[in-house]
This record gives C-alpha cells, structure tokens and sequence, in this order.
C-alpha cells in the first residue's frame, strides 16, 4: 500500500530546521532591499539605493579592502605554517608526534575572547600599537589550525607512496615536494586557504579588540549598528554573507575534486 | 653461481614485539627473476622495501653490484620499485610518469622523449603518452608503473605484489608479459606475492619465507616437488603429509614407517627419527602399476568433478583412518562410499626433517 504522507512528519521537520536557522538571514537580505528608511516591516518595494549607498561610504570601503588585506595575508600565513607542520609531522614522524599535534590543534578549543584578550595583554607589555597587523596575527591563530587539520588528513600512507616513487626515481626531499607534494595537494591547499579566509572575513572578537583606527568590516558594521537600524547596513551585511557563500561552495567543490583525483 | 649482483647477509627488522625480517641471507645472480613467497605480513614486504631503501633494517647488510648501498637513499640507489597502489603521479600524463625518473637524471629532453616513446611501446602502451592516468583502467595504470620503474634502467626491479589489484584473467596475462619483459631486458627482478601459483609460474628461483625466515628456496620445480621443509610441502600447493618414523636408512635413501606402510624414498635421516612423509594428490592413485607400490585401503568419501580431474576426498581403512586427498583422472570409474586400493611412486615420496 502507498502512503504518500509517510515523509511528512520527517520534512516538516526539515522545513522547520531550514526556517530556524535562515529566517533571520533571509529577512536580513530582504530589508536590504528596502525602498524606505527603516529596515523593519512593512516592505515597501524594491530598491537598489542602499547598495549604491554601500558603495560611496568610504568608511565601509575602506574596511572591505582591510578585511581583504587581512584575511587574505593571515590566510596565505596560516596555510603555509599549517601545510609544513603537517608534512613535517606525517613524514619525520617524531617521537612526541601526538603531542605535537595536539599542542597544534590546542587552539581551536580556546575561545576567540580569550585569544584577542591575551594577544591584546602581550601586545600591550611588548609596547605594540593596536593594528591590522595584530588582528592578522590573531587570525593566524586561530586559522593556522585548521590548516594543519585540512593538510595533514591528506598526507596519509598513499600520498606517502606516491612521494616515495618520487625517491626512489631519484628525487631529493625538494624535487618531491615542489614537483609532487604540493601540485597534488593544490585543492586541499586552496580549500584550507578559504576556510581560513572565510573565518577571517566573519571574525569580529579579534579583530574588535586588536584594532584601533584601521578596522574591518565587521567592526565598522558593529559600530554603525550602534547609531540604529538603517537597509544600509542590511545590504552590507549581505555583501559578507553573500562573499562567505562564494568561498565555501568554492572550498566544497575544491576537496570534492582532491579527493577525486586521489581516490 | 658466478658474483651475485645482489647480497643480503644477516638482514633483520622488527617492529616492536614483532620480528618481521628475522636473519635473511640472499644472493640473487645479474638476470635472476627471484619471487620472495609468504603467506601475507611475513616480511616479504619489509625485505623489499629495505632492498629499496624505504625501511632501515636493524642489522645486516645489502650489497649491490659489489657496493654497500645498506645506508644509502632510494635515490641514490641502483634500484626502481613498482608499488603494490602503483603510487603514480596523478597531475602529470603518462609520458611525464615514465619520464620523470630521466628528468630528475637531468637526461636531455630530446633523449628523455624517445626512451619515454620506446618504453611505453615495451609495456603495449604505445601512444597512451598523452593520457591522464584518472583516463585509465587498472592494468593500464599497472602498466605505467612498470614502465616508470624500467625506463630509468635499473640493475634491479623490485616488484611489490604488482599484479594483486588485477583479475585473475588479466593477472595470468601480465605474469607472462612480466616473464617476457624480464628475459628481454635482462633486468634482475625480485618480486613479491603471496600466489603460489604466480610464484611457480613466473620466478627462476622462489623464496619461501615463513615468519620472517628462509624455509627453502630454488627453482619453482624443485620447490614444488621436492620441498625443503613442512611447511613449503603444505604451502606450495595441497600436500598429503603423514607423520612416520625412519625404519631404515642408507646413504641416501630412507625408509619410512607410516601409518600407510613403510615407504622408501631418497633422503637422509637418522634411524629412528620422527619425520614426515609429503605425497601431492596427483601422486596418489587407485590403480596398480610396475614402479608403484600399495598403499593398503581407503573408502572414498567426497569426489568433486573439477573439469580435467576428480578430486578425491578419502579415508584410509587403516586404524587411524588416516584421511587422504587424491586428484585422479577425471574419466576413474569412482564412486562415494567405494572402497578402492591407494598406490603410489615411493620414488614420489618426499622425507621432511625439517
């Protein structure tokens, strides 16, 4: 017998979890369409104006290109820091590896409060100014991580084969690394690459507490929510979330084609 | 044996608890096609991957072409490994495989491509240059990993259970075409398997390995036929082993006394000596001849038709029953629950001390 309301129950479920979490996302981009002042009900029309507006504050242009300089810089770090402690851990294999690893991984566990704060203490006692160098250096920290998380699950026992073919054909240490490690790695390189960029490009604890006068988008944002709602803001909000998507779309369709190519 | 190319002496390795190379003497001639036989995780690997230069052994030595390569790099070693995944580069095509062993022997690019072209052509993958390698089958992909390996010439080709991932179809063709590569190229090979039949069919010498040591080795007949030591008889294939004791001996010849009788054969043993008597199942047969000698009766008690012979499952008539396996002539007029006389060349009959 066919019951064709079997699922029912299973996807309105579904359907409730999907409000939950991107209603208030959702709402977000529709009010940044707003033909009005205010970005709260009821919506009068559509309109570009408030992304026009976006683009002709200097404020919010000035925190884009820092927030691009800063995830892209902290990123670049944290993915090459991240790529050596992972190649240099699968294939010296040192006595203390698990505990390096785990002194490696330590910081994802640490909140991002208490990070900014202790960068902040340290920075202060070495007379450091508050700077975008400072908040890339906190994104590095809590990036750097993941890259090695990313990295380091691909450097398994065929990887390591293929490298040993690459020897035994006469290779040194960095004939194989530049001309078969790294080229196979590419996707997973690139995919840790945006993760960590896409956690810097959202950050706002960090990079709140680090900066003083250059700051990033989340913290102009932060600030302007201060002076009240405005669809300006909306539709910057939605310029962040819209970016953050691109990248990780992007990152999922760079791991799928890296473990095609190697599976 | 002229100079071997290759000497291993006192060669061992554990890991951890376990001992997987436990004191291995070698020597392989130029032009030897060796097969180092186990069944699986008994060191056939580790030996080879020391012969390579991946794996450090924890004592003894290796010897290559009278040099002592014990402490030396893969690369900077006279050896090419085929790896059991194949391990190839799967950003590069096909040609850049093959030819990256001659790249990185900064080979001029001219040279590099026509011994690429001539390679490819030796392993039947004549024109495949420019494929990816995601673009090929399994035996293809085999195939480029031989073809890496050979074209930087090297004294020996180690060869990791390449064949293991292929069906048996394919397998059986790539053992003749290993065999007809071996012999054209003139390349010492040592390949490992945990196939008997593989072993027999392709090596000049086989190794028998059983828990990190040397159990017999020779030529796959001998090995087949008269082996060494318990063990080989019950590996190499299905043997009838029937434990007995020396009744009589002389310079060469024993006489054992066994459940089935007293069987006389070639070897030496002391009078006395607890030993056992190894008979194939071919060797076994239900009918009377001039050079075989009777070996009382048995009751047949299982028969499987396997095509081109019968396969015999028998229990002897004696006290202890002793249970007997025969493949005999597929047209034997036989059935289950017959009781038939059992004979045998005693000529056949191999004495193990061992």
């Amino acid at each position: 017998m066919r019951r064709p309301f079997r699922h029912l129950p299973a996807v309105a479920y579904m359907l409730l979890m999907a409000v939950f979490i991107f209603l208030p996302v959702a709402v977000l981009i529709q009010y940044s369409f707003q033909n009005g002042m205010l970005p709260v009900p009821p919506f009068k029309g559509f309109s570009l104006q408030w992304y026009a507006k976006v683009f002709q504050n200097d404020r919010l242009i000035a925190a884009l290109r820092n927030s691009v300089v800063v995830g892209g810089l902290s990123s670049l770090a944290a993915t090459t820091l991240g790529f050596l402690a992972a190649y240099g851990l699968a294939r010296t294999r040192p006595h203390a590896a698990a505990a390096m690893q785990f002194a490696l991984m330590a910081p994802i566990t640490v909140s991002y409060l208490i990070i900014g704060m202790g960068l902040q203490i340290v920075s202060n006692q070495l007379g450091f100014e508050k700077s975008l160098l400072l908040v890339g250096i906190g994104h590095v920290v809590i990036n750097m991580p993941i890259a090695f998380a990313i990295l380091y699950s691909q450097l398994g026992e065929h990887q390591a084969n293929v490298e040993r073919a690459a020897h035994d054909l006469g290779a040194s240490d960095w004939q194989a690394l530049i001309l078969i490690t790294v080229p196979m790695l590419w996707p997973a390189l690139l995919a840790a690459f945006f993760i960590s960029f896409t956690l810097s490009w959202d950050e706002f604890v960090i990079a709140f507490l680090l900066s003083r006068f250059d700051v990033t988008l989340p913290v102009v944002i932060w600030s302007m929510l201060r002076t009240g709602l405005n669809p300006e803001l909306n539709a910057a909000g939605t310029l962040v979330f819209a970016t953050s998507i691109v990248l990780v779309v992007l990152v999922e369709l760079l791991l799928r084609r890296g473990r095609r190519a190697n599976g | 044996m002229a100079e071997p190319l290759v000497r291993i002496a006192g060669l061992r390795k554990a890991y951890g608890e376990l001992t997987a190379v436990d004191g291995v003497d070698l020597d392989v001639a130029a032009g030897e096609f060796v097969v180092l036989l186990c069944p699986s995780g008994s060191g056939k690997t580790t030996i080879l991957s020391m012969l390579g230069g991946f794996t450090e052994p924890d004592a003894g030595r290796i010897e290559i072409a009278k040099e002592d390569v014990t402490a030396l790099p893969p690369a900077r070693r006279p050896t090419a490994t085929v790896f059991q995944d194949y391990a190839l580069f799967p950003h590069m095509n096909v040609a850049a495989n093959v030819g990256f062993g001659l790249a990185m022997h900064k080979v001029e690019k001219s040279e590099r491509l026509s011994r690429v072209t001539a390679t490819l052509a030796m392993v039947g993958l004549a024109g495949f240059g420019g494929r990816a390698i995601h673009q090929l089958s399994g035996g293809q992909r085999q195939r480029v990993a031989l073809a890496r390996a050979i074209a930087v010439v090297p004294k020996v080709l180690l060869l990791d259970e390449p064949l293991g991932a292929l069906d048996l179809a394919l397998r059986r063709q790539m053992q003749e075409e290993l065999v007809q590569l071996q012999k054209r190229l003139g390349t010492t090979f040592v390949h490992v398997t945990h196939d008997q039949e593989e072993a027999l069919s392709i090596a000049d010498t086989v190794v028998v390995l059983n828990k990190g040591r040397i159990e017999d080795m020779g030529p796959p007949r001998r090995v087949y036929l008269r082996p060494a030591t318990l063990f080989t008889a019950t590996f190499m294939g299905e043997s009838n082993v029937l434990p007995g004791q020396v009744a009589e001996a002389t310079a060469n010849r024993v006489g054992v006394e066994t459940a089935l009788g007293i069987l006389r054969s070639e070897g030496s043993a002391a009078p006395g000596a607890a030993v056992h008597v190894a008979l194939r199942p071919e060797q076994l047969a239900v009918a009377p001849a001039a050079d075989r000698q009777a070996l009382g009766r048995a009751r047949v008690i299982d028969l499987t038709f396997q095509g081109n012979h019968l396969r015999c499952h028998a229990r002897s008539t004696n006290e202890e029953g002793t249970p007997l396996l025969l493949r005999l002539p597929f047209d034997t007029p036989i059935e289950i629950g017959n009781e038939v006389a059992i004979y045998a060349k005693p000529t056949d009959a191999v004495v193990l001390t061992r």
